[in-house]
Parts: structure tokens; C-alpha cells; sequence
């Protein structure tokens, strides 16, 4: 970086050819935590019971799990609490080949894994669960459709629940066939 | 919607934009602005003290820059002016015209300068939109930008021949206007021959989102200037009007089953609205060409129907018959869309300025055969946002 750098000159970036361009490489750690309020915090401490709450719109009567402490759409708090599953529907799968960062621990994540949505017993429409496939029964699995008169059942899955259970998404080990 | 009439009119005097790239090593972020700030005064022949406010954005989380609208002032030139800054992840391009039409219409500011950049190789994308998600239970599930959804859907509806056709079709359409535009950061020469080994060959991201159908990572920068009717006439020989602009958010969660409940999407929802308060009964004759942000081609193919108001198979035969080519019934992305190139924060500006180079005839070699009269650019962001800004060449509406 000896050279002196023209910043006069805007238009002619050939008179910084031949300088030294340096790029800074940098990895930063932080540690995060998030408060989970009193609704998620429910849910949550339900998990360590290996129940599944759902809370449920007073307007529209949907549910919505993980709870939410309004419904966006009604505008009004929920109030009532349904235990949903913790048995459901195959309804959507992402069948993940790209390895992408898990935010929590900053390790690249395994692959392929399938990120899916259940529809859990107790829910309907769109209401569905969102975790993971247990990762052999990857290619085992059907989604079901509702498309009009157009009705497909998806494959019974069921939770797998881990061990030591703190209140997290990790309480739920991942989903299984339950056939 | 407590929609309100603008207060005046609002036209686009200037427009810059950088060439698009995945290595911008050469230029550091506020060097990497100043170019498309510089294009942007030199197009309207104005200089920064023309300039009443500067508004500022991209998504911060792919740099991990706070507040870098101070180390931008070097490259945005707002050091002693009115600025503010924006981020709407995907959107911002789109809110920053948004808001930028919103301050002149107002009659707060006369000039306002708009500038949407990322610099997307000094982060990493996928990391920063994962963190988008909720932390308590979404951001171990989500996969960044990352989606097959559209590609269920689409097979489930139409089935997986005619389906991952339709997206292949209009992948290639992409590029091959991408090749016609000098700034693109992707365009690979790809022909119809090539569609069904792409289909079968190119690495698979998600299910049926493959590499080639997944728009790239970019560096860039765009920047508009936006004035008062009375102020663009005297600045402009040619302003391009900024008719409305419709901007829709909702909740955060994904739609994460298949289905087809009538459940409409923002982008439905707010083109059915613009159309509506504007007196546009047949979209598809009405406006002569469409910027899309496009994330993927799968959604691209999918999203023809919501923007038109179309149902069944219409959008499909769109791409099928190639009527969103350059000369075709309705161009869709002559400058190749967010396929060519992905600066995020920059990507909605880009598909503004494109359409509004289109207007004025001036787009370079990608250009489009005919008058264009009637122009609109979408915006794409977050969970299924949508901002929609229509563009005219005559103040006759």
C-alpha cells in the first residue's frame, strides 16, 4: 500500500490497477438470548410434558402453533389453549440437499434432512406444525393434498421426544412414520 | 384501505445502476454507491445539491454493517442533508421508491434521492436470512431463501411434467434477455435443447429448486432520483411518471401445507387492489411490459397468474406459448430479472429502474420492440410481501 491512490480521478479506476487490493477477512461470535414472553413461554414449558399447545383465535377460531399472542388477521388476543396431537398429517415437506447454517449453533446442517409440516390431530386447513422428518424415513414419506375435490391423505407421523427435554424446539427429537 | 390520492404528481429524473457481479473486490461498499449515485446525477444532469433528501437501504444482516448509512455518506453524498434509512429484506428496493415517491407526493421534500445496494459477497446470504426467522423455533427449520413450495404446489396442481417444463421454459427466457443486458451479473447462453438436462442435471437445493432455477448472491447498486412534477419538467425532457404504488405486508408464518384453500397471496391482494383504485379492468392489455422480482423461476412461473389476475392455467400458456419474451404479448424481465442478478437490497430498485428505462426507450440492447406507455415492477421480500409500482409516460391519467 505504498503507492499513493488517486481519489481525485472517479472515472479512471485503471490508474488503481496496480494497486494493492486487500480484502479482511473476519468470523464474530455473539451470544444472543431472547425472551419468550408468556405465550411461547407456555407452549414451551408444555414440551418438557410432551404436550403441543395451540392457541386459538376468539374471532376466526383458528389455531396457531407455535402460539402467537394475537391473531394478525382478527387484530384480538388469543386467550383459549387446545392441546393439539401430538400424532398428524404429512402435509409439506422440504427436502433439504443444501447444507445451510444452523443460526443456533453456527454449524453447517446436516444433509439431506426434510423440514415439514404436519397437520397435527386437532387442527385443519392450513394449521399446520413446522419441525422435522426423522432423517431415514426421508424417502418413505407421502404429502398430502387438498386441491378442491381433490383429497389426498399424507403419511401418520408421530413425535419422537427426547430424553432431557428444556423447554425448546430440540424437546421434539424429530417427527416418525407412525404406520 | 385508507388509500389517499397523492398529493402531486412524482417523477423518475435520474436513474444508476453498477454493472452486477459476484466479485465487487475492487471497490469497497461506499465506492461501490458512489458509482451508481454518480450515473444516477449524470443521467438527470444534476448535481448533490439538487438534492433535498437521501433515502438509504439494504438488508443488513448480510454484511453486518449497523448503521452503515454512515460509512455510506462517503459514496451516498448525504453529509449535511435529510436522509433516511429503510430495510425490508427483499423489499427495500421497492419501499425505498416507495417511501421516496411518498416524500415528494407529500410536497416535504422537491428532489429525493433513492439508493438500494448489497454487497453480498462480504457476508453470507443464506446466514442472514435465516436469522430473519423467529429464534424460538422457526431459525432451526428454516433454510434461508431457500424454498421448494412453489415446485409442490406447481407439480401437485399441473403435474410434474408440464410443471418443472413451465419453470425450465422460463428460466431460459430469463437468460436468454439476461445475455441482452450489459449489467447482468448471470447470463450463460442457455438454449431450449439444453432444458431437459437441466432439468435432470443441475445439483438439486431443495426438492425440485435446483441450482440453475435459484436466482444468484450479488454485489451492485441502484439509485433513482425522484421529483416533484414541477421540478422534473424543468430537470427532465422525459420524466417517468410514478402513477401508484401499493405496498403489502403480512404475518410472519410460511404457508407450509398443500393446498389450494382460497387463501389469496399479498401479490393477488395487492394487484387487485392498484388495479382496482386505478380503473384497470384487464391488466394484461393494459400495461406493456413487467420488472418481476423473480427469486427463483418457480416462482416466477407461479406468480404470472397472481400479478395478472388470471386463473387456471392461463399463466402457463403465457410462458408456453413464450409470450413474456421481448415481443411478446407481455414482456416479462427484459433486463433479465432477479435471475441475472441478486444485489437483495438493490434487486426492487433495479426492477423499478428497469421498467422506468423501458418507458423512456433507453434501456440499451435489451430494449423492447414498441412503444412502452405503460409500465409495473413488483417487490418481493420476507414472507410473502409484496410492494407493486406502476409507472407511466404520459401525465394523462
Amino acid at each position: 500500500m505504498e503507492k499513493e491512490m488517486n481519489v481525485t480521478d472517479n472515472d479512471n479506476f485503471d490508474t488503481m490497477a496496480d494497486q494493492e487490493l486487500i480484502v479482511l477477512r473476519k468470523t464474530i461470535s455473539v451470544d444472543q438470548k431472547f425472551a419468550t414472553g408468556p405465550v411461547m413461554g407456555k407452549f414451551l414449558t408444555a414440551l418438557k410434558d410432551k404436550r403441543i399447545l395451540a392457541i386459538q383465535c376468539p374471532e376466526c377460531g383458528r389455531l396457531q402453533s407455535p402460539p402467537r399472542e394475537m391473531c394478525a388477521i382478527c387484530r384480538v388476543r388469543n386467550r383459549e389453549w387446545v392441546e393439539i396431537g401430538p400424532r398428524g398429517e404429512m402435509r409439506m415437506m422440504e427436502y433439504c440437499y443444501y447444507s445451510s447454517p444452523d443460526p443456533l449453533t453456527g454449524e453447517s446442517r446436516e444433509t439431506p434432512y426434510g423440514a415439514i409440516g404436519i397437520l397435527l390431530d386437532g387442527c385443519q386447513k392450513e394449521e399446520v406444525f413446522w419441525h422435522l422428518l426423522r432423517p431415514e424415513h426421508l424417502e418413505m414419506v407421502e404429502m398430502g393434498i387438498v386441491m378442491g375435490d381433490r383429497v389426498t391423505r399424507g403419511t401418520r407421523l408421530r413425535p419422537v421426544w427426547a430424553q432431557e427435554r428444556s423447554g425448546s424446539i430440540d424437546d421434539i427429537k424429530y417427527f416418525e412414520i407412525d404406520e | 384501505m385508507g388509500f389517499k390520492k397523492k398529493n402531486r404528481h412524482v417523477g423518475i429524473v435520474g436513474i444508476g445502476e453498477t454493472k452486477f457481479s459476484s466479485h465487487r473486490e475492487d471497490v469497497n461498499q461506499p465506492e461501490m454507491i458512489h458509482e451508481a449515485v454518480k450515473d444516477a446525477l449524470e443521467d438527470a444532469g444534476l448535481t448533490m445539491d439538487d438534492i433535498d433528501c437521501v433515502v438509504h437501504g439494504n438488508m443488513e444482516l448480510f454484511e453486518m454493517v449497523h448503521q452503515p448509512d454512515l460509512w455510506h455518506t462517503l459514496g451516498t453524498g448525504a453529509r449535511g442533508k435529510d436522509a433516511f434509512r429503510l430495510t425490508t429484506g427483499g423489499t427495500t428496493g421497492g419501499t425505498l421508491v416507495g417511501a421516496a415517491d411518498n416524500l415528494v407526493a407529500a410536497g416535504m421534500y422537491d428532489t429525493v434521492l433513492a439508493i438500494g445496494f448489497e454487497k453480498l459477497q462480504e457476508g453470507h446470504t443464506t446466514g442472514g436470512i435465516t436469522n430473519m426467522a423467529d429464534p424460538l423455533w422457526a431459525r432451526k427449520l428454516q433454510s434461508g431463501a431457500l424454498t421448494d413450495s412453489a415446485a409442490v404446489k406447481a407439480i401437485a396442481e399441473f403435474g410434474p411434467d408440464r410443471a418443472k417444463k413451465a419453470a425450465m421454459l422460463y428460466r431460459i427466457i430469463m437468460d436468454k434477455h439476461a445475455c441482452l443486458n450489459p449489467n447482468s451479473h448471470r447470463a450463460f447462453g442457455l438454449d431450449w435443447d439444453q432444458m431437459a438436462d437441466l432439468m435432470e442435471n443441475s445439483p438439486p437445493l431443495i426438492g425440485d429448486l435446483r441450482l440453475i432455477h435459484m436466482c444468484s448472491q450479488s454485489d451492485g447498486a441502484c439509485a433513482m432520483i425522484l421529483s416533484s412534477e414541477e421540478k422534473a419538467k424543468q430537470q427532465c425532457d422525459h420524466p417517468v411518471w410514478i402513477r401508484d404504488h401499493i405496498t403489502i405486508h403480512r404475518e410472519e408464518t410460511l404457508n407450509l401445507c398443500v393446498n389450494h384453500y382460497p387463501n389469496e397471496t399479498t401479490h393477488r391482494f395487492a394487484a387487485r387492489h392498484l388495479y382496482e383504485r386505478n380503473g384497470i379492468t384487464d391488466p394484461l392489455d393494459y400495461f406493456d411490459v413487467f420488472e418481476m422480482y423473480d427469486p427463483s423461476a418457480w416462482w416466477g412461473a407461479d406468480w404470472i397468474r397472481d400479478f395478472f389476475l388470471l386463473e387456471g392455467d392461463a399463466h402457463y400458456r403465457l410462458i408456453e406459448e413464450k409470450e413474456i419474451m421481448r415481443g411478446g404479448k407481455m414482456p416479462i424481465n427484459p433486463s433479465g430479472g432477479v435471475l441475472a442478478a441478486n444485489p437483495i437490497g438493490a434487486t426492487a430498485m433495479v426492477r423499478v429502474a428497469e421498467a422506468a428505462k423501458q418507458v423512456r426507450g433507453n434501456a440499451g440492447p435489451h430494449q423492447i420492440p414498441g412503444t412502452v406507455n405503460h409500465a409495473i415492477a413488483s417487490s418481493f421480500g420476507g414472507t410473502m410481501w409484496t410492494i407493486l409500482i406502476m409507472l407511466e409516460k404520459e401525465l394523462n391519467w
